[in-house]
């Protein structure tokens, strides 16, 4: 259960590095969360991700943290 | 002379499924049929036909009536014809003096207790007792009427379907039959010996309160009066009848609408229906009063905001009204401003319209539709692993299955017709393995084989997926041929590490799923070293924080027992509403154009581009719980929702009434002022299945035709309205029937290249893939490769356990699990608008009677029920069928606030919410809750800006 929806972005980006932990080493797992996100979660949601790697007080999954940081470079490539 | 295959006939007993065929003569007339054919059978094939009382093609011939007798040349007697097997070289007399002298005797005694009432009788001009007379030439009962009889026997109307006037009875046991082999519930038996025998529901109980289910296979199967429909009873016999596909779940039952011109008369399950084969269950066999209901809104309204009374406009006005609002919201505050929502509940074309709505006049991929909260995880993982979101069988397959496995389903409550077939094969011997926190009635039912229950703790479902699939490969019951030839090895050798350690071993995870080590290794045995095993699953699998994972662990099982891409075998989901496969197909999510083309793939793009005359964007949009939040933030200002209610169905409900209540416009078009509806501008009426034509797509992947059999009552089709919507944007759409929909679907969708109108007519339904390389359809998928990667080959996929968040603790000790239950469908919106309140009129909390001592808790006890996310109120019922700890209710009627204590929890992949697992504590309480009293408040408020003062039904509704 989270509360705001900067909370539950972070909350869902973890969840999926979790869930695919076996996916293979840390950069293994980075490379399924950055795939999972860019096909599944909207322009809206990117943002905002790479707002909260940049300025939120949220924790990231080391592999999370790794895809956060190669979506939000796309991003501000594509600005 | 030719055999054709007549729906509409009865043939008196079952068809034989041999191959090898058999001649024989009837009537001096060459027949050749196959082996195993009755003689009944083969002489009806012929068009001789027999007359017959105890017998009908869909049970198993009885023989009691004796009406059917036939001589046959060398035999001794007078044998029954539907009892009697063909025989090669055999020659049948069916019509001779003897036994048209036999025959009316017959006759003569079933009349002579029987009322002489025909031509008052509901079932005069209908009733194969009146037709059987005639055919044998009864002129007169010389036994009189005076003797002992049953011309008083009290009628049974507790059923507020169907009457049971036994009176009219002639104890030929076609209902009793009926219920036990069409069935499979045995409600009904035959009750006494010779002259006092008589048909009795449960232990000579009325209807109502036996464990009757009212599917009508009883009424169908009566050859009198006796088991009659209350509306035939009330408006006489129909006149004509169109043949449509049900809206109810994903079963896709197809019924024949019997009309008295436009006046539906009764729902008559079509026995050439290829999903259902004639049967029907209580919601799509009675349940459709709610078409003719008081309450259904009948003209276009407007608003300037939810605090003002609605105003009946013209279409035109609505439309005009919508569509500004639309352009002015983009205007200020951008072009994904605003989206929509496609219903699981309308047609292929009405969903397909609304997402190229969305894409293409509003300009983003702002779609979302309720498979989001319900088999959203079934798209993501049998893509992965199978390479297509769809179950691999048809629903007569699991008539081939020696092992089933149900998880996470109850198909006797929410997929009834099927679950008829599943208990139809469990008798005949499959053995069965739950895996479902609840005793569900599966269970209980009478088979040869044995049935085994792995109670598991919600939540926990990849943990025993797993455990089983460790049992498989550790014990070396893998099909290590099918493994080799269809899947890919990389992907299997690292799924086969990953799924040997010890840590997925049952003694590993016993301590998680609360299922003891043995059981689980000997159902993992069961399965593995059955000739044909199946996995059917429902919404206990997907409505998880694993739901996605656990669909691949699914998966993962399927194959390496090698148990896909044939009769018997496979994974199937059970969808939940009619069209939640169709809705998925159409391109309803937000990342997916039709056929699951992916919006970043632009050769795809470019040909819907091409088209559709407009650039599309190539980023996924925001889905359901995403537009929420926007909301909340300011940045979705408007939504247009046709034929979903996700006031009352999405969890969390105060959330989602909140970010309901920030939109500037909300267009909702629905046939009720649903929950949703009371946060609305717009509100367009909608039209039933009843009032339009179209396509369902069902949970085999079976494409059936919808057909209007009356006038939509506001005067459009819902198809329409988005096609006005559209227009008034700007967008030009224009279609003068949804088969013109339809082909440009086929057109875009290379599952769909081969479906039309043209061939649903000439097919009777198409199951996709359909197209050149599957011209005929695809009845069973994957029987030689996998839509998946260059070589076709299926993936295992690596299933990690990662527990839910949401877990009990000391403050909220119990775990809530939602569910459905059999007389009420998703929302209740319909259903509660029916009889079938009779059955469920409130939504109970279901809890153990260890849960309940501890709590001094009664059955009929009222109790407030607080999760993380709210508190509701609802009352209790103690339950054997529980397991400790876990605690169960139902999300049919909106005042009970079921998902205002669902949390917000959701699916990793897919976002569709965790309903399964809520952890919460519960305690009597005297009253309702706050959210309970402001919901009925503002439900009594709305109702009366609907209609100018609070109505009945309005002060009733719980």
């Amino acid at each position: 259960m989270f509360h705001t929806e900067e909370e539950s972005i972070v909350t869902m980006i973890n969840h999926i590095a979790q869930n695919n932990v076996s996916a293979g080493t840390e950069s293994d797992v980075a490379d399924m969360v950055e795939s999972h996100i860019t096909k599944f979660w909207s322009r809206r949601m990117k943002k905002i991700l790479a707002e909260q790697l940049a300025t939120g007080t949220e924790e990231f999954e080391p592999a999370a943290k790794v895809a956060a940081q190669r979506i939000s470079d796309k991003l501000a490539e594509k600005a | 002379m030719l055999q054709h295959f007549d729906p509409n006939k009865d043939y008196g007993t079952p068809a034989s499924l041999s191959e090898k065929l058999v001649t024989l003569e009837i009537d001096g007339v060459e027949v050749t049929v196959p082996e195993g054919t009755s003689v009944m059978r083969a002489a009806a094939m012929y068009d001789i036909n027999i007359p017959k009382l105890c017998a009908t093609d869909n049970l198993e011939a009885f023989g009691s009536c004796r009406i059917c007798a036939v001589q046959i040349e060398g035999r001794r007697g007078t044998p029954a014809s539907c009892t009697t097997p063909v025989d090669a070289g055999m020659k049948v007399t069916t019509q001779n003096d003897k036994l048209a002298k036999l025959r009316r005797n017959i006759m003569e005694l079933y009349i002579s207790d029987h009322p002489l009432d025909c031509l008052t009788c509901p079932a005069n001009g209908d009733c194969e007792l009146q037709n059987m007379a005639g055919a044998v030439g009864l002129r007169e009962v010389r036994y009189g009427f005076e003797g002992n009889n049953h011309l008083h026997a009290e009628k049974d109307q507790s059923n507020p379907y169907f009457t049971f006037d036994a009176s009219k009875c002639i104890v030929c046991s076609r209902c009793v039959r009926a219920c036990s082999e069409v069935q499979g519930t045995f409600a009904l038996t035959i009750d006494g010996r010779g002259f006092d025998s008589k048909v009795a529901a449960g232990q000579n109980e009325q209807f109502l309160d036996s464990e009757c289910v009212s599917c009508g296979a009883c009424v169908q199967a009566c050859p009198t009066a006796t088991l009659m429909e209350n509306s035939v009873i009330d408006m006489g016999t129909p006149e004509h009848s169109v043949t449509t596909t049900c809206a109810y779940c994903g079963v896709g039952c197809s019924f024949k609408a019997e009309m008295k011109g436009d006046q539906l008369v009764r729902m008559v399950p079509a026995k050439d229906g290829d999903a259902n084969h004639g049967h029907s269950c209580v919601k799509g066999r009675f349940a459709f009063g709610y078409a003719t209901h008081k309450d259904r809104i009948k003209a276009p309204m407007i608003r300037d905001s939810i605090d003002q009374p609605w105003k009946e406009v013209s279409w035109e006005e609505a439309i005009g009204f919508a569509a500004k609002r639309l352009k002015d919201i983009q205007a200020q505050y951008g072009r994904e401003s605003i989206g929509g929502i496609t219903s699981s509940r309308c047609t292929n074309e009405e969903t397909y319209l609304v997402q190229k709505l969305i894409r293409a006049a509003f300009g983003n991929n702002n779609t979302d539709t309720c498979a989001r909260v319900c088999h959203s995880p079934t798209g993501y993982g049998l893509k992965q692993t199978l390479g297509e979101s769809a179950g691999t069988q048809t629903f007569d397959s699991v008539m081939f299955s020696d092992c089933i496995l149900v998880i996470g389903a109850n198909p006797t409550d929410a997929h009834p017709v099927f679950g008829s077939l599943m208990r139809r094969r469990l008798r005949e011997g499959a053995s069965l393995i739950v895996t479902d926190p609840r005793e569900i009635d599966l269970l209980s039912t009478p088979h040869l084989g044995d049935a085994t229950h792995l109670p598991l703790r919600p939540g926990t479902n990849v943990a025993m997926v797993n455990a089983l699939a460790h049992v498989v490969v550790t014990e070396g019951y893998e099909d290590k041929e099918f493994i080799a030839s269809r899947c890919d090895t990389k992907a299997y050798s690292k799924w086969r590490e990953f799924i040997i350690d010890e840590r997925h071993a049952p003694e590993a995870v016993e301590a998680i799923t609360g299922v003891s080590a043995e059981k689980v290794r000997a159902a993992a045995r069961k399965f593995a070293t059955a000739k044909n095993a199946s996995i059917y699953y429902g919404l206990g699998v997907t409505e998880h924080s694993q739901g996605s994972t656990t669909v691949m662990g699914i998966a993962n099982l399927a194959l390496a027992t090698g148990n896909i891409g044939r009769e018997g075998v496979g994974v199937n989901p059970l969808r939940g509403q009619n069209n939640v496969q169709g809705s998925c197909d159409m391109g309803s999510f937000p990342h997916e154009l039709p056929g699951y083309q992916h919006v970043a793939d632009s050769v795809a793009r470019a040909r819907f581009e091409k088209a559709w005359g407009v650039e599309l964007d190539d980023e996924p949009g925001l889905r359901i719980p995403n537009m929420f939040d926007a909301a909340l933030a300011g940045e979705f200002r408007a939504m247009y929702v046709q034929g979903e209610d996700i006031a009352q169905s999405d969890p969390n409900t105060q959330h989602v009434e909140a970010a309901l209540s920030a939109l500037d416009c909300l267009i909702v078009q629905d046939i009720f002022l649903n929950e949703t509806a009371k946060y609305a501008h717009v509100l367009l009426p909608g039209s039933t299945f009843l009032e339009k034509n179209g396509t369902f797509t069902n949970a085999e992947r079976r494409i059936n035709r919808v057909r209007k059999v009356m006038a939509p009552v506001a005067g459009k089709e819902d198809w329409e309205v988005t096609v006005d919507l559209a227009n008034a944007l700007g967008y030009p759409m224009s279609y003068s029937h949804p088969s013109e929909i339809m082909d440009e679907i086929a057109s875009l969708t290379p599952s769909f290249a081969n479906v039309s109108y043209e061939r649903l007519e000439e097919h009777g339904s198409l199951q996709w893939p359909c197209n050149d390389a599957f011209p005929m359809g695809s009845p069973i998928m994957h029987t030689e490769s996998f839509p998946i990667g260059d070589e076709g080959k299926a993936k295992f996929a690596v299933t990690e356990f990662v527990p839910t968040t949401e877990r009990a603790n000391s403050r909220f000790p119990l775990l809530l699990t939602t569910g459905r239950i059999l007389s009420q469908y998703n929302v209740g919106a319909q259903t509660r608008r029916t009889d079938n309140q009779a059955w469920h009129d409130e939504d109970i909390l279901e809890l153990h009677p260890h849960d309940a001592e501890e709590r001094g808790i009664k059955t009929g006890d009222w109790l407030g029920i607080t999760s993380r996310a709210g508190h509701t109120v609802l009352r209790a019922r103690v339950a054997e069928r529980m397991q400790p700890g876990v605690v169960y209710t139902t999300f049919h009627h909106p005042g009970s606030g079921a998902n205002v204590i669902t949390t917000n929890n959701s699916d990793w992949a897919t976002n569709c919410p965790e309903y399964k697992v809520t952890a919460v504590q519960v305690e009597k309480v005297s009253q309702p809750s706050q959210w309970q009293k402001n919901f009925q408040d503002n439900h009594e408020r709305q109702y009366e800006f609907l209609r100018g003062s609070a109505s009945s039904e309005a002060k009733a509704i719980k």
